[in-house]
Order: C-alpha cells, then structure tokens, then sequence
C-alpha cells in the first residue's frame, strides 16, 4: 500500500505523480473481498451464478438478490457493495427501457454493456462522487446471439467467454478455463457454474451462503430467468438437476 | 390549412401565440397594414458551365410601384446568390442572416461556402417560421461540387431542378423556360433565355415590372450584370429634357437672410500624441 | 383561375410500398403542387434514409423534407454507434415516434421501405396521427383511393421482382390518370440483399388508361397526319 499517506488516494479527481488513480483502485478492492460472481457464455446462452454470502442466519433466504433482470433479454449479476450494484442495475433498465422506446427494438448487449460502462465511468470523474464499489457481469440475449460482458468500478467494460469476480475470482477463472463452452448448452453450464461456486467455497473458514443462478438462452424462450432450487449442499447436483427438468 | 390546436405546455422555439392573435383579429375586420410585397418574377437555370439567375426589378405595396429598380438578386457568398420573392424584408433579412453564417462558416472551416449548405440554413430557418417569413426563394451556386439550383418555399419545402421559377410572374416565365429550355445551354443563349423569361413576367404580370438584372456563376467567377435590360426606358417628348425661359414663373415675395457667422477655424499646432 | 402561389407546397401524391420475394419495391409519381400550380413536374418523393432504407412522402413537403431529414440524422448516429446498418423497423420507429410527438404541428404522411439481414424486405406505413403499421404492401397519398380495389385484387403474396416492380409502375400510372393531384413521372426504388436500385419512367412511356390519348408534341400533328378531315371542310 505505497499510496497510503501520500495522500494521492484521497480524490478522484487527482492523480498520483505515477499516473495512477488509487480511489478507483480501492473500489476495485471492495470488489475483490466480495463473494464470488461468475458467468460463462454456453453454445445457446449465457448463465450467471453468485456465491451470495449470508452475513446473518436471521436473514429470509432468497432476499437481498445479486442477479437481477434489467430487461427481457438482458441480467446482471453484482459484485462488491450491493447497494451500488441496485444503481447500476436501475441505470441499465432505464438505458434498456429508453433504446426500446426510441427504436422500438430491444438494446443490443454491446451496447447496453457501453452505456452502464460510461454511467460506471462517469463517476470516476468528478470530485463530489466516489466510484461504484462493485463490478458487474452482464448478460444478454440479442439477435446476434448470447453475450457476456463485465464492468468494472473503473468503467472498463470486456466481452468474455466466461469470467469471475470476487474472493474467489481466481480459482473460478481456473475452473471455467477447463470448461469446453463452445460445445455446453446452459443445462450442462449451469451445473457447472453451481459445482465452480460450491467448490471454490472454503467451508471452514468462509461464512454461509446462499447460490443464485439465473440463464438466458433458447429454452428459456432467450429471456433472462433465475433458477430457483433448494439449498442442500450434500444433495446438490441432484437438486439442481430436478430443479432444471421441472422447469420445461 | 386547418390544424388542430390543442394547449401544450411550450417546449421553446418561437411562440406562435401572436400569429393566432393576428389571425383571429383579421377575421374580426381588423386591417393589418400592409408590407412591401415583391410581386416578382424571378428564375434560375443551369447551363454549361454554372448557374444563371435572373430578376425583375419593380418592388410593390398593394396596387403602388414602390421602387422600380430594386435588386432583388442576393449575396450569399461570392460563389453563391439567392433571388428573392415575397415579402421585400424577409427575403432581405433571410439571406443577409444566412449569408453571415456562411462568411462566419467560411473563416472557420477556410473553404469555399457549399450550395448544400446555404439551402440548409435557409429551409431550417424558414421552416422553424412555419411560413410565417414569407420569403419564396431560387437559390443558386457553383461549388466544388458542381453547379446548383434549388427553390425555397416559404413553408421549408426545398427542390432542385435544372431550371426553376418563383414569385408572382413565375407562371409566365416558366412557360418561357418549359418551351425552350435545353441541357447544356452555352453562356450567350443561357443569359438571353434568362432575360426573355424575366420578360414575359415584367410584361405579362402585374406585379412585375421595370428592368432585368442577372447573375451568371461559373467555377471562380461570377458576374452580377446589374440592369442587363432596360425594356422599359423613360421617355420624353423631348429627347433634349425641357428647359423655361426665366420668368415663366412670377416671383410673388423675395426675403433674403444673411448668414451669421457660427464657428470659426482657428490655425493651431499639429496634436499630440 | 387562380392558381394560389401562396398555398402551402404540397404532394398531392401517389406513393406505394410492396413487399416482394427477397425485397421491396417503392413507387411514387413526381407531382409537387402549390395550389392548383405544378410548382415542379419531376420532384423525388423517395428519399434515402441509410443504404438499405428508403421513405416515400406525401402531404406537406415542408413537413416530410424535414422529418425525413431528422430521422437520416438519428439513422446516421445510430449505425455508428452501432457499427453496422439500422435496421427497418428502426427507421420505422423514429419516424413513429417524431410523427407522434408532433402530429400537431406535421401533415405527413410516409411510407417506409427496405431491407436488412435479420427480418429481410418490409414496409411500414406511418400515417397523419404517428401510429406505424407493418404490411406486406400499403399505398398512400391522394392517389391511392383510386387503388385500394385495384391492390386487393392485384396483389400477390410472393411475387418476383420483376412482377413487383410492374405492379407498382402499373399501380401509379393507373393513379396518376385518374387523380388530378398526382402525375408527372414513376420513379421506383427496389431494395433487396443485393442493395438499393433506382428506376425511372418517363410520363410518355407509362401505359394508355381508357381514353387516354397518345402522347404528341402539337394537336397539329394530327392533322399533318391526315388522320382526321380538313378542320375548316366542315
């Protein structure tokens, strides 16, 4: 931590004498501790899961959501300070929703991934906001076919295959690395997806959690749907399994 | 054209309320006074090597000559003029207004002023008037583009045609233009062919009259022949004017005032500085 | 007669959209009138938007000039942001949603036509209230009462280009005979995966409706013809 006391980490707006932005990095930081949020792109879709840590065993399961539906076609999964991501996610809808109005057909994801981008950069610039202490992964379904995209706090935004944010980043980018996506439907990745999460997981030294899932693609009619399933952890992939074939 | 008129809210742009005030109070009997109007015959056609415009020279109010040599041919910029119909002072205001942006354009862009773009500026200006400027226009110009001819309607509306009349004797001169006018006129034939339209406005139409005056734009050069006809000449009985011998007229009083002396010059060293 | 030159200018039009095997085909006639004068014989009522889309107007001139200019300006934008072409529906949809927002300052109304690669050849037509209606083929303009029978019998699902483009000449020639408003030249546009091709017809080479005369250049030339008596043996 060479910023700390120099007392460039301070603003936004004011460099440090290396060219580096250390209150985008910080963001970038609360990003990093968070749980995991992964999403791969499959040969007919896009699944998004999330390693939801539970800060309470009072807490409703099944509330304070990651995923979010920003449009038909289109979710986002949230990384970092959640409150953050809800802006985000409000943004993307009212982006969603004013493309549609104007053009009369739903928003491209490249695009929709470039407007929350900009929004995301946006608060990077001024002195009197602070940046989104989360990174996003977007999901969509349009007519060129399924994309995934993640953004970062500093307003980055890259198309992948598969990628991971949070605590477990690391070792989950391992996992999707060994995966044949362009060959997988969202069946066979979203099992995957929940086997990547409950195995980067560390029992013994990590809190409870909760896994969220959701998918967009062709027997999901390519509109973005959570997939709910009970949690059990010795009983998962069979849960997971019933859950999907109850489904269609 | 009836419109339907529900109240919104104003969004900016000009009020129209006014006009509808005006409207209301014709239709009560209330006389407007009148504007000088230039009932008109103005042309333009495309020849070998650019664009000839043409004019009329008479500038009315109701049934009064109020000037019988107006110029009604227009600067935009040195290779682009503009023939004005209508009202004599928007037609004015209109292409002194656009002929400033285009000089303005022109420093900042250090090239020569498009046809595209005068036509441009004058339709969306006209167009945000609704009419209300009344100014009828043949547009005209070489660029790097080639040669150019556009007519402007009061309401926005744009055309571009290869020979176009406008105002009140455009009905006359285009049935000159209509029965003689071929692609790739030469210069000569161009210019004469210009005037005899302009002709048949200035004798056939009331509201036009007096002389022509054309302009012939080619590449790099222009020329306005100011008054290139006089078809209509003021005579004399006496080709020598008339002159009366002193006394014709009886002096009834003489008063004469001698001139006081009010300000004298006073030889003083150079200024300073 | 008077033939009010200060009249609004307007397109008393005949203009038509068809959706054939692959593509569309737009027609329109070429008459611009103020009033009762023909202020320009040989207007263009088909106007590009982007390469694949093309709008036929009708109505106010100065309306449709304008509104067909903002939604080029939209269209232009909106392919670069996008990096590829609008599509139709797009380009239908603006001009949906100026013609809504001003309906009551516009008296147009226009016909959109073209192609792109994910729904092929359509038509839309956006008519004086801003709504938007996507057909296989629709006809506007003062001429078209005159051919509203006329397409319910005529027109086919799945003609060839050729059959298109021959209805459509056929259809504003018939027009331009019977509506006074409307007349002039066919100009045609024919949109397809290939791209956009204009076409032209000249007024003399349109076919002869039911007591229509033959082109000729002078009444006199009837009779250097000797087709008809002496006009004075009478």
């Amino acid at each position: 931590m060479s910023s700390i006391g120099t007392g460039y980490d301070l603003s936004v707006t004011t460099f440090s004498p290396d060219g580096r932005v250390f209150q985008i990095e910080y963001a970038a930081k609360a990003v990093d501790n968070s749980g995991t949020v992964v999403g791969i792109k499959c040969k007919d879709g896009i699944v998004l899961g999330v390693e939801k840590l539970i800060p309470s065993k009072m807490l409703l399961a099944g509330s304070n959501r990651r995923i979010h539906s920003v449009h038909k076609h289109a979710g986002m999964a949230v990384a970092g300070l959640a409150a953050d991501g809800r802006q985000i996610v409000a943004r993307a809808k009212s982006e969603a929703t004013n493309y549609e109005r104007i053009y009369g057909e739903p928003i491209p994801v490249k695009e929709l991934a470039d407007r929350v981008a900009s929004y995301v950069h946006l608060c990077t610039l001024y002195w009197w906001l602070r940046p989104f202490g989360c990174g996003v992964i977007l999901g969509g379904y349009d007519r060129d076919g399924p994309q995934l995209y993640m953004i970062e706090p500093s307003g980055v935004s890259y198309r992948y295959f598969g990628t991971a944010i949070g605590k477990g980043r690391q070792a989950a980018k391992t996992e999707i690395e060994k995966l044949k996506l362009s060959d997988m439907t969202c069946k066979q990745g979203i099992i995957e997806v929940a086997k990547i999460i409950y195995g980067i997981h560390d029992e013994a030294k990590d809190k409870a959690f909760e896994l969220e899932l959701s998918w967009i693609c062709e027997d999901s009619n390519r509109q973005h749907q959570k997939v709910i399933f009970k949690h059990n952890k010795t009983l998962l992939i069979l849960f997971v399994w019933k859950e999907i074939n109850t489904l269609f | 054209m009836e419109k339907a008129r529900v109240d919104l809210p104003p969004k900016g742009g000009f009020s129209f309320d006014l006009c509808r005030r005006n409207e209301m109070l014709t239709k009560k009997g209330l006389q407007l006074p009148g504007f000088r109007k230039t009932g008109t015959t103005i042309v333009g056609l495309i020849f070998e090597d650019g664009v000839i415009l043409g004019a009329d020279t008479r500038a009315t109010e109701g049934p009064i000559v109020a000037d019988k040599n107006c110029e009604k041919i227009h600067y935009m910029a040195p290779n682009i003029y503009c023939c004005g119909a209508g009202t004599a002072a928007d037609t004015e205001a209109v292409t002194d207004m656009v002929s400033s942006q285009l000089q303005l354009h022109r420093y900042a862009t250090r090239r020569e002023s498009r046809v595209i773009t005068a036509l441009t500026l004058l339709k969306s200006h006209l167009f945000s008037y609704q009419g209300h400027v009344s100014a009828a226009l043949v547009l005209g110009g070489v660029d790097i583009t080639g040669p150019h001819l556009h007519t402007v309607y009061p309401h926005g509306s744009t055309d571009t045609l290869p020979f176009a009349t406008m105002g009140s004797g455009s009905l006359a001169a285009m049935a000159v233009f209509e029965s003689k006018y071929k692609e790739g006129l030469t210069r000569e034939d161009g210019i004469q062919l210009v005037g005899e339209a302009i002709c048949s406005g200035i004798f056939n139409d009331l509201g036009s009259g007096s002389n022509v005056d054309v302009c012939v734009i080619t590449k790099g050069k222009t020329d306005y022949l100011r008054n290139h006809q006089l078809p209509n000449p003021r005579t004399y009985i006496s080709s020598r004017g008339y002159s009366f011998d002193r006394g014709h007229t009886e002096v009834l009083s003489t008063k004469i005032t001698p001139l006081k002396l009010k300000a004298e010059v006073v030889e003083n060293d150079a200024m300073e500085e | 007669m008077d033939p009010d030159l200060s009249a609004p200018h307007s397109m008393g039009t005949t203009i038509i959209g068809v959706t054939y095997d692959g593509g569309v085909v737009l027609g329109a006639d070429s008459r611009t009138s103020t009033g009762m004068y023909v202020a320009n014989r040989a207007s263009d009522k088909i106007t590009q938007l982007t390469d694949n889309v093309y709008v036929c107007r009708s109505g106010s001139a100065a309306d449709s000039q304008i509104l067909s200019d903002y939604v080029r300006y939209f269209l232009n934008q909106h392919t670069i942001q996008l990096g590829q072409p609008a599509t139709v529906k797009v380009a239908a949809n603006l001009v949906r949603l100026f013609s809504y927002q001003n309906k009551n300052m516009l008296q147009t109304g226009l016909i959109i036509g073209g192609w792109d690669k994910y729904e092929g050849g359509q038509i839309y037509s956006v008519p004086l209230g801003g709504t938007v209606l996507k057909q296989p083929f629709t006809i506007g303009g003062s001429g078209s009462s005159y051919l509203y029978g006329f397409f319910d019998q005529a027109w086919k699902d799945g003609m060839s280009k050729d059959e298109a483009e021959k209805l459509v000449v056929k259809a504003v020639s018939l027009a331009i005979a019977r509506d006074g408003a409307s007349g002039g030249v066919v100009r045609t546009v024919t949109i397809n995966a290939e791209g956009a091709t204009r076409n032209f017809y000249s007024g003399d080479s349109l076919p002869l409706w039911h007591e229509e005369l033959e082109p000729r250049n002078s009444l006199l030339d009837i009779l250097v013809s000797g087709a008809s008596p002496e006009p004075m043996s009478i």
